[in-house]
């Protein structure tokens, strides 16, 4: 019995080194440790032996059964690699296929500067405010320090809404228009609250001008700060502090005195060229310097438009066009573009 | 304007480079765009005599000229030319100089015959686009000299941005004093002396002003025996540098008079001035006037005009009168210097669509105390250049001299406001400079006149703006502005906003900016009825009513993009769309309501163009919910409801309207209707959709509830059935929820489809079904049995039948 059992061993071990593939090695171990398997065909007769002889031949049965085991998981290993070894063969995939999404879309060029530049006002504390863009004379001019007949009016060529169409006659001593500036949302936002105040104020303007350098409608953000004691020093720390961190830390400003009815003294405030870095260039007309921004101290009129005291607070307010910074930051060269929606286009942002 | 810098010579010293004066004019507020530099490609080329002209030996065409060019001896010159004559002068590019058009002059040898220099054309000096032969110079000039000063080219003219607020420095004079005021050195104003002789000027003339308060100031003056004539070289050449035309001496006189002191003038032909009057009146109604520019203007009654006894002979301000204009018949003059109201001028000179160098200067408003003096200096150029005799008295309507406005300043504001501290001694410097006179003095402060050309300076503020300007901006230091009292506040919706924008690019809309104002049939063509409101003055039909939508913004850009070959268009923006508003126009708000929206269009192939993974599938409708449902699903608003149908612009079976839980109509998403789509040009298969973002962003849950996660497994289960193709999934899926309650977690539609084997008329729907319980594991027995309801309810209710 002995001998059958290392010869069913024997056999076995030979077998089981042949076997390559996972379903002969599944059928070996069946046929030799299944229960109906050899080996228990050979230990059937086990019963019959005296005790002694049985335990001696149990202790050999339950080697060579745990050799068979090991042996049969190695085989099974083996071909279980080779199976693998046999998959990962074959022809690749093409990995430069493209993949499989959707493509994000894009944020408008003027839409996402538009948004930086708020978001850079807000790390100065200001909060946002809108207001309407089919607005009264009053507010877009009258309560700016811009009276009627005044030729600054013309700095502003204005579209004027044909008043029968809101539905009523048109009123002598009013007038509808679409808002020339940003600049009438500081005297609402200034109306509905008291100082101290700082805010941005975004959005669309009209003014009525077509041509490769004017769009009939273009977008602003308005800026306003009004307290105690506010300096024309603090409207420059503030305007370099924003343009450093939108622009760039190395861009350096100037201030230089100019009009606008609603601010005395007044400035613009030119950024050293983004594109050349102040030596001269096509992009600044070789000045190496760009206008980007209008600011000044809040006129003593537009406060008393606003119900506030000139006496008691003092502040200053800024403008810019939203478009000339997109394209000065996006170096793009044609204005009218921004409101072409060409698909080649939008899809550059 | 434009300022002629050898011109500023004459009243002020300019100890500074061209350069550093115009960066120093720029830094206190008169910005100098440009600077012209007429003579600058001139250098070399000089006044030269010709002495002598004799046939070239080699060539037929050429000459062999002897020119004095003031040197000691003459030089000869080869030169093809054939239009002067011995003794003519003409310019001659000596050696070594360089043309504008960048031909170099060198030492040559023209076939044999040495030739130092090239006489030259008008267009060989840039001067010109097209010459016939040299330029032939006047008889005048002494060879030798530069050519630029010949020309009187040799000058620099400033290009000055002046600002509305500063009409005091529309004139040479007005620049002179900013110059002296940044450079510190002296201001010399003519002082015009005049010998009067003749007639006494009342005798000839009289002047009647009806209305003094918009013309507050007439001065005239009668010159007689004058001879008209060309003006003078100099007089001509600063008129040109200044863009101004020459004409005669006479208006030449005024003109140059009008750009010395920026008093507007005008000179009448006093002999056709009807019984030799002047009449300053309101127009009657339906006068006519032409004017020098020809054009005959019927008159409204709002207008000033200057008239004779009989009829309007100027509008007052703007333009003078055919009528009376200056000829060369003419030898009795009355000259005009007066002062009329900005705000009358400005309106006349709109209404006659008019914009002259006499109004721009009213409307932003003259200086009363210049009228005088400037009628002086013009009575005195026309003794000296047009041969004229002035009548001896000043005819001067003054009624209501005003005394100077005056100001105070407190100096301990210069620094409240500038946050720098300008040492008082600057600052009173700077106010004296600018022609300030201080009338008094106390502790902190001191008062000023102020100059009647400063129309711009009435209170504190400006004097304020005064010293800064001068003191410089770059001498102020830049400060950070001082602590916040609170954190602003997060604005309503922006994050909301935000999240809009981040998932209808997750979807692969792509953002536009679309005008706010359309075509009125692009609105139409759609079916909006509502009327739109209408621009008074539109720059074309195409932009003359604002949009009541966003979508023909997109519908325009979809066209563009198909146009160029685009195969896949996805667009979103977000903005407003305009009404009347019936209940406005009371108080502070006009008569219109602006309501912010968001619209977007899926067109062409989806997922963003051709694909390899999806061959060619072309975007439908559930593209366009889909961006919608992104939208919802980033702002977390739950509840919405779809519902079929939409306006007339949408396909009425492949449309929905889109509501909160609460009813509120969010917009709609669909189809566009096939007869919009046939009436545009546009391709087939165009989605939609447009919702109000107001009532969108104030149901978003921006902060979600967390909800602990279930503690027992699911057990999935398919459902298929067949139903009605018209039945709605949200019918089937409400039935199913509602009699798997509590067990049925979710239901999930995974496939729709009809077709064989499907009966005709019936679609099968699949759904996966969730079963969960928050107390147990579920059996499989309790499983199994809530599904057999669920099947024999939905059987029963919507007359489905399960599928096998």
């Amino acid at each position: 019995m002995r001998d059958r059992l290392q010869a069913l061993a024997e056999a076995a071990r030979r077998e089981i080194a042949g076997a390559s593939e996972l379903p002969a090695v599944e059928a070996l171990r069946v046929r030799y440790l299944g229960k109906k398997g050899e080996l228990s065909g050979v230990l059937g007769g086990m019963g019959k032996l005296p005790p002694e002889e049985r335990r001696a031949l149990g202790e050999v049965a339950n080697t060579v059964k745990a050799e068979l085991e090991k042996l049969l998981a190695e085989a099974t290993q083996r071909a279980e690699d080779a199976a693998m070894e046999a998959q990962l063969q074959g022809p690749g995939l093409d990995v430069t296929l493209p993949g499989r999404a959707v493509a994000p879309g894009s944020r408008h060029p003027v839409s996402r500067t538009m948004e930086d530049i708020v978001r850079t006002f807000s790390r100065l504390g200001f909060d946002v405010a809108a207001g309407p863009e089919i607005e009264l004379d009053y507010f877009n001019f009258e309560a700016l320090n811009l009276p009627k007949d005044h030729p600054a009016r013309d700095m502003q060529d204005t579209f004027y809404v044909d008043e029968p169409s809101l539905g009523h006659a048109k009123k002598a001593d009013s007038s509808v228009l679409l808002r020339t500036h940003t600049s009438p949302v500081q005297v609402r936002y200034m109306l509905q609250r008291k100082p101290p105040i700082r805010a941005v104020m975004p959005g669309r303007v009209y003014r009525r001008d077509s041509d490769i350098t004017h769009t009939p409608m273009f977008h602003q953000v308005e800026g306003l700060l009004v307290d105690k004691d506010v300096t024309f020093a603090e409207l420059k720390g503030s305007l370099d502090a924003f343009v450093k961190a939108f622009f760039g830390s190395d861009t350096r400003t100037r201030f230089r005195p100019s009009f606008f009815p609603f601010t005395e003294p007044s400035a613009e405030v030119d950024i050293s060229c983004t594109s050349c870095g102040g030596k001269g260039c096509r992009v600044c007309k070789q000045t190496g310097w760009l206008e980007v921004l209008g600011s000044g101290m809040v006129h003593p009129n537009v406060f008393t438009s606003a119900g506030y005291d000139p006496g008691e607070v003092t502040g200053y307010a800024f403008g810019m066009g939203v478009e000339r910074i997109a394209m000065l930051r996006y170096r793009i060269d044609d204005l009218r573009m921004m409101f072409e929606n060409d698909a080649r286009f939008l899809e550059q942002f | 304007m434009k300022i002629s810098v050898k011109w500023l010579g004459d009243y002020v010293a300019l100890p500074l480079s061209v350069d550093e004066l115009a960066r120093k004019l720029t830094a206190a507020g008169l910005e100098i765009e440009g600077l012209e530099r007429p003579g600058e490609g001139l250098r070399g080329v000089v006044v030269a005599q010709i002495k002598e002209s004799v046939q070239h030996p080699n060539a037929d065409k050429l000459s062999v000229t002897k020119i004095d060019a003031g040197g000691d001896a003459l030089v000869q010159v080869v030169c093809g030319a054939k239009n002067y004559k011995v003794g003519d002068k003409v310019p001659l590019a000596t050696v070594g100089t360089k043309l504008p058009n960048g031909m170099e002059i060198k030492q040559a040898a023209l076939r044999g015959v040495d030739s130092s220099g090239m006489l030259c054309s008008s267009k060989e000096l840039g001067l010109s686009e097209e010459s016939s032969g040299l330029l032939i110079l006047s008889p005048d000039l002494k060879p030798g000299t530069p050519i630029a000063e010949a020309l009187g080219l040799d000058d620099v003219v400033l290009e000055v941005n002046i600002t509305p607020n500063r009409p005091d420095a529309l004139s040479h004079l007005g620049v002179a004093r900013e110059v002296s005021v940044v450079t510190g050195a002296a201001l010399k104003v003519p002082q015009p002396k005049l010998t009067e002789s003749g007639t006494p000027a009342s005798q000839s003339a009289k002047v009647r002003v009806e209305d003094s308060v918009r013309c507050p100031r007439y001065a005239a003056r009668v010159v007689e025996n004058v001879t008209i004539k060309p003006s003078p070289q100099w007089m001509q050449d600063r008129l040109k540098a200044c863009g101004v035309r020459a004409i005669n001496n006479v208006v030449d006189i005024t003109n140059y008079v009008n750009l010395e002191f920026g008093q507007p003038l005008h000179a009448f032909d006093l002999d056709k001035l009807g019984g030799q009057e002047i009449v300053v009146r309101a127009a009657k109604k339906g006068e006519k006037l032409t004017t020098l520019d020809g054009k005959e203007r019927t008159l409204d009654q709002e207008e000033l005009v200057i008239c004779d006894r009989d009829r309007p002979q100027a509008l007052a301000g703007v333009m003078g009168g055919g009528d009376s204009e200056v000829t060369e018949k003419t030898t009795r003059l009355l000259l005009e210097s007066a002062n009329f109201l900005g705000s009358g001028v400005r309106r006349a000179a709109k209404r006659h669509a008019l914009h002259t160098e006499a109004s721009h200067r009213f409307e932003r408003g003259a200086d009363l105390d210049a009228v005088v003096p400037a009628i002086e200096r013009a009575a005195q150029l026309l003794i000296e250049l047009a041969g004229g005799t002035v009548a001896p008295g000043l005819i001067d309507i003054y009624p209501a001299e005003k005394p100077p406005r005056q100001v105070t300043l407190r100096f301990a504001r210069v620094e409240k406001v500038l946050g720098v501290a300008v040492p008082e001694a600057e600052v009173r410097r700077i106010l004296e400079a600018l022609g300030f006179q201080k009338l008094a003095e106390s502790a902190g402060q001191a008062t000023y006149s102020v100059p009647r050309a400063r129309v711009d300076v009435e209170r504190e503020e400006d004097l304020l703006e005064e010293v800064a300007r001068v003191f410089g901006y770059d001498n102020i230091p830049a400060k950070l502005p001082r602590g916040l009292a609170s954190l602003a506040p997060e604005p309503a919706h922006s994050e909301a906003e935000r999240r809009l924008r981040q998932a209808m690019s997750g979807a692969g809309l792509d953002e536009v900016v679309n005008y706010s104002f359309v075509a009125p049939k692009n609105l139409e063509v759609l079916g909006l009825k509502e009327q739109p409101v209408a621009l008074l003055n539109p720059l074309s039909v195409e932009q003359s009513v604002m949009r009541t939508s966003l979508i023909p913004g997109l519908l325009e850009n979809l066209s563009r993009s198909v146009r160029h070959q685009v195969e896949s268009v996805c667009l979103y923006e977000t903005g407003r769309a305009y009404f009347r508003d019936a209940e406005g126009g009371q108080g502070t708000r006009p008569a219109a309501r602006e309501v912010n929206r968001v619209a977007g269009l899926v067109w062409g192939l989806r997922g963003g163009g051709r694909s390899w993974t999806q061959k060619d599938a072309r975007a439908d409708f559930y593209d366009a919910k889909g961006a919608v449902e992104a939208v919802l699903g980033a702002l977390r608003v739950e509840g919405v409801t779809w519902s079929p149908g939409g306006p007339s612009a949408y396909h009425p079976r492949a449309s929905a309207e889109v509501k909160l839980a609460d009813g509120t109509v969010l917009g709609h998403v669909g189809e566009l209707h096939p007869r919009v789509v046939k009436a545009l040009g546009l391709p087939e298969g165009v989605f939609v959709f447009e919702l109000d973002t107001e009532p969108l962003y104030s149901a978003a849950r921006l902060v979600p509830e967390y909800h602990s996660l279930p503690k027992f497994p699911a057990v999935l289960r398919d459902l298929a059935v067949v139903v009605p193709v018209e039945l709605a999934n949200d019918s089937v899926r409400k039935v199913i929820l509602e009699v798997g309650r509590p067990l049925v977690e979710d239901a999930l539609v995974f496939d729709v489809y009809t077709g064989k084997p499907i009966p005709e008329g019936k679609k099968n729907l699949a759904y996966a079904l969730r079963y969960r319980s928050a107390e147990r594991t579920l059996t499989d027995v309790e499983v199994t049995e809530a599904h057999q309801r669920i099947i024999s309810e939905v059987n029963q209710r919507l007359g489905a039948a399960l599928r096998a």
